[in-house]
């Protein structure tokens, strides 16, 4: 049970996101930055990265709701999602990926983690400095967002065959209409 | 100050307020928080992560201003960033 007050029947974060809404729009606009623009680091490899660091931090809302964005951006293919949650450096995913997945772990444990060897080692990967820098900042967020999560005690649906369908509305349209979501379905409900 | 892990994060900050201020401290030859290095090179994170902060920090709330710094600076310091 949460430990405030939220609206029942939305999972997660967005429980949090009605609760609040004034933080939510900057909070989603901000994964919209990380997530869902175009840039080098594809979308699956973004979501792999966030996937991964709300693995690390035990959240089981996000690891699963970013998980199936994840699988939605390789053709459903979750078998490679739980393989990157479990064991990324035997996962078959780029050696860039893994370099990168490699700092996200370090940022999550603690910032001070990251060595210059391990930025060394991305780099020699093909790695661009924006891409080490969105991989620090998409692992930096998710901490909060995980925590965010967590440290309110949401609940989340157990069953993660649940998460596909707003999965692959979330991996089309991307995040900025969550906002408006949350509130439409708060609206539905009173 | 020692460089920061990602030369072209440092070399190329993007029109803001805060390169105003990475350029105002260097021509005063001041030292001032790297942390404006990552502000300056991605403005549209950095402009979410802004308005989040403000609404947390001084949006409308029963928590005083001084109150919730106080809870950022103890958070802070609990993960051993002076900053």
């Amino acid at each position: 049970m949460p430990h405030i007050q939220l609206s029942e029947g939305l999972p997660g974060i967005r429980g949090l996101f009605a609760f609040r809404p004034e933080t939510a729009k900057p909070l989603c606009e901000l994964a919209e930055v990380l997530l869902h623009t175009p840039g080098t680091l594809s979308l699956a490899e973004r979501e792999l990265i966030a996937t991964y660091v709300s693995s690390e931090n035990d959240c089981y809302y996000c690891q699963t709701a970013h998980g199936a964005i994840a699988a939605c951006h390789l053709e459903g293919n979750e078998k490679l999602v739980l393989n990157v949650k479990r064991d990324f450096e035997h996962a078959a995913v780029s050696e860039k990926l893994k370099s990168l997945l490699a700092i996200a772990g370090k940022v999550q444990r603690g910032g001070k983690n990251v060595q210059a060897g391990d930025v060394e080692r991305a780099r020699r990967q093909g790695a661009t400095d924006q891409e080490i820098h969105d991989t620090v900042l998409i692992a930096a967020a998710f901490c909060m967002y995980n925590r965010y999560v967590d440290g309110l005690a949401t609940w989340a649906p157990p069953d993660p065959a649940s998460y596909r369908e707003r999965a692959a509305k979330v991996a089309r349209d991307g995040y900025q209409g969550i906002p408006a979501d949350v509130q439409a379905a708060e609206a539905g409900r009173t | 100050m020692k460089p920061i892990f990602l030369p072209e994060v440092e070399n190329n900050p993007q029109p803001s307020p805060t390169t105003d201020l990475i350029r105002a401290a260097q021509s005063a030859g001041t030292e001032y928080p790297q942390i404006w290095h990552l502000f300056a090179y991605r403005a549209q994170a950095t402009a979410n992560l802004g308005a989040f902060t403000q609404e947390m920090m001084r949006g409308e709330c029963p928590l005083s201003p001084g109150i919730r710094e106080l809870i950022a600076a103890f958070t802070s310091y609990g993960n051993d960033c002076p900053f």
